[in-house]
């Protein structure tokens, strides 16, 4: 699926060499196992700086893609290319300055916060101070020296975090980060994830299947169904690809739909309402209550409606179309 | 690939590993002690080092590669491990071979103790039965020597359960072959080629005949350095799901 971005390449172009304004970039990514292509023909492309939501049901392929990006599992097909480093044939480059929380956070239940970071530390040979610089990040100081296996779930997430951001990474990746945080670690963790960019310099990758969640904090969506990629671009491109419409409460539903369509107007009625896709400016607005009282029905009620990300994720999936793409940003 | 084993080392704090490499110590320690009490320990020195060595060498040395592997890889695969350590940017067979030293170091160390186990209680022995006290020359050197061999043939074992243990999630089963390995070791002593098996080539250093222990040697050393090598090489190129 070909997205062009005015001034950047797309599918076909060389990935590696001078690529950094995507933070991420794969072409034709797949993956099978056995029968079942869990990634099919993936182009993703995250430009440098954006927080990107990456969003499907389970089995949709982002587990399965995140593990590529991170060289945990091999591609069948395709390249990936991070900060234009080939992941294959430059994976300490390309990893060099990409921060994980893949899935569960996983700890060491015998140590103490402190030496967990401390074993991540030693592989990637930081100084000592990207221990408490990251704990201060994710505000776990104070437990720094306790048990991880006396640390709740949502300590446990922060620790993920924590050990994500100690060398301050220029990516992110990000699977689930909101899991069992309550609604104060979720407000926290949502900061930290829209401030990445400004704070860190950081580009983000987060998945999730809080819809809510990744509305706030993503400025871009990859959306992706049965190994697919079905959108990708920015939020709003993908709004405006789904514009909604006029929802008008009448006294004669029927019969109001009727004259709307007999005089050319794509009217849809649903739940006794009628539906007028794509109207949302007050003039037309205006014109068609107009109508519809100068006809003799009572309108009892005129609301624009936007279809949340929900709709839209549930529209897309359900339907497993491809919606046209872009807005570069 | 210090910084690897660093981390390695680190994560052996306050785990059971270390439990599992005091225990045959420990044992060995009770075990001579108890027999000497009961008046059937051995005459001299020589004879008590070479047959607390060889109840080393036949159970408890395998048992411990088996326990101390078992739960070294057991610390990435409970927890989820593995999709943090491998996702850094440090070439994964730099944390595969800091894995492999680390087995080997802590053999070293359960040897090490061994050795210490076997004096420590060899005088304890001698000085709560002093009529039974045992004959000669303690030949500390000579013990050393012996259970660095045992060591050394040992490796090949301890890179074959570690190579289980990496590639497999389950603790049933890195313990069900290394439990398995030592029974059959048992019943494959008088075997002639019961030195080419893997469990039996520490207990083949007291081989009476000098060939049968060097090959013995060549085979768990050599042998043991090679698997380590094809593990680090294997387990950096498959997928880690």
């Amino acid at each position: 699926m070909a997205v062009s971005f005015p001034g950047f390449p797309t599918r076909g172009t060389a990935l590696v060499g001078g690529m950094d304004n995507f933070a991420i970039q794969t072409s034709r990514l797949t993956r099978r196992f056995g029968e079942v292509a869990a990634v099919n023909n993936l182009d993703l492309e995250v430009p440098a700086g954006s927080v990107c939501g990456f969003l499907g049901p389970n089995g949709a392929g982002k587990t399965t893609t995140i593990r590529m990006l991170l060289g945990l599992i091999r591609p069948d097909a395709g390249e990936i290319s991070i900060f234009g480093h080939d992941i294959r044939h430059a994976r300490a480059l390309a990893l060099a300055s990409t921060g994980s929380l893949v899935e569960t956070p996983a700890h060491y239940p015998n140590l103490t916060g402190t030496e967990n970071l401390d074993i991540t530390r030693h592989l990637l040979g930081l100084p000592k101070v990207a221990v408490s610089r990251a704990l201060d990040l994710v505000d776990l100081a104070q437990a720094a020296h306790r048990k991880v296996s006396g640390y709740s779930l949502g300590m446990r997430q922060r620790l993920g975090l924590a050990r994500a951001l100690i060398d301050t990474p220029k990516l992110l990746i990000l699977d689930e980060p909101t899991n069992g945080l309550d609604p104060a670690g979720i407000h926290d963790m949502r900061n930290l994830i829209r401030e990445a960019p400004a704070r860190f310099g950081a580009t983000v990758l987060v998945s999730s299947h809080l819809l809510s969640e990744i509305e706030q904090i993503a400025d871009r969506m990859a959306l992706m169904h049965r190994g697919h990629l079905l959108f990708q671009g920015s939020t709003q491109s993908l709004h405006d690809a789904h514009p909604g419409g006029l929802a008008i409460t009448v006294d004669r539903p029927s019969e109001a739909s009727s004259l709307l369509q007999a005089n050319g107007i794509a009217a849809a009625l649903t739940d006794g309402q009628i539906l007028i896709p794509g109207l949302h400016e007050a003039a037309s607005i205006a014109a068609f209550n107009t109508r519809l009282v100068e006809a003799g029905f009572a309108v009892s009620g005129l609301r624009t409606v936007r279809p949340s990300l929900e709709d839209l994720f549930m529209k897309l999936t359900a339907d497993d179309v491809t919606v046209p793409q872009g807005g570069a940003s | 690939m210090i910084g690897a084993l660093r981390a390695e080392a680190l994560k052996l704090r306050r785990s059971l590993v270390m439990l599992v490499l005091a225990v045959p110590p420990v044992m060995i320690a009770i075990l001579s002690v108890l027999v000497r009490l009961s008046g059937n320990g051995p005459p001299d020195w020589t004879v008590y080092a070479m047959s607390t060595a060889a109840i080393w060498a036949y159970f408890l040395l395998p048992m411990t590669a088996t326990g101390m592997t078992a739960l070294l890889a057991q610390l990435e695969h409970s927890n989820g491990m593995w999709s943090h350590i491998l996702a850094v940017r440090t070439p994964k067979w730099k944390i595969f071979t800091a894995k492999g030293v680390m087995a080997a170091l802590l053999m070293a160390v359960a040897s090490l103790g061994v050795w210490t186990a076997i004096f420590i209680s060899g005088h304890l022995a001698n000085a709560l039965t002093p009529a039974d006290a045992l004959a000669g020359d303690p030949g500390y050197l000579a013990a050393a020597l012996l259970l660095a061999k045992m060591y050394l043939a040992s490796l090949l074992l301890v890179a074959i359960q570690l190579t289980i243990a990496l590639r497999f999630s389950s603790f049933a089963l890195p313990v069900s072959v290394g439990i398995g390995g030592t029974f059959v070791a048992v019943a494959a002593t008088s075997s002639k080629y019961g030195v080419y098996f893997p469990w039996l080539l520490p207990i083949n250093m007291l081989a009476s005949e000098a060939t049968r222990a060097e090959l013995a040697l060549w085979i768990g050393g050599l042998g043991g350095g090679v698997m380590l090598i094809a593990l680090v090489l294997w387990l950096s190129g498959r997928d880690w799901r």
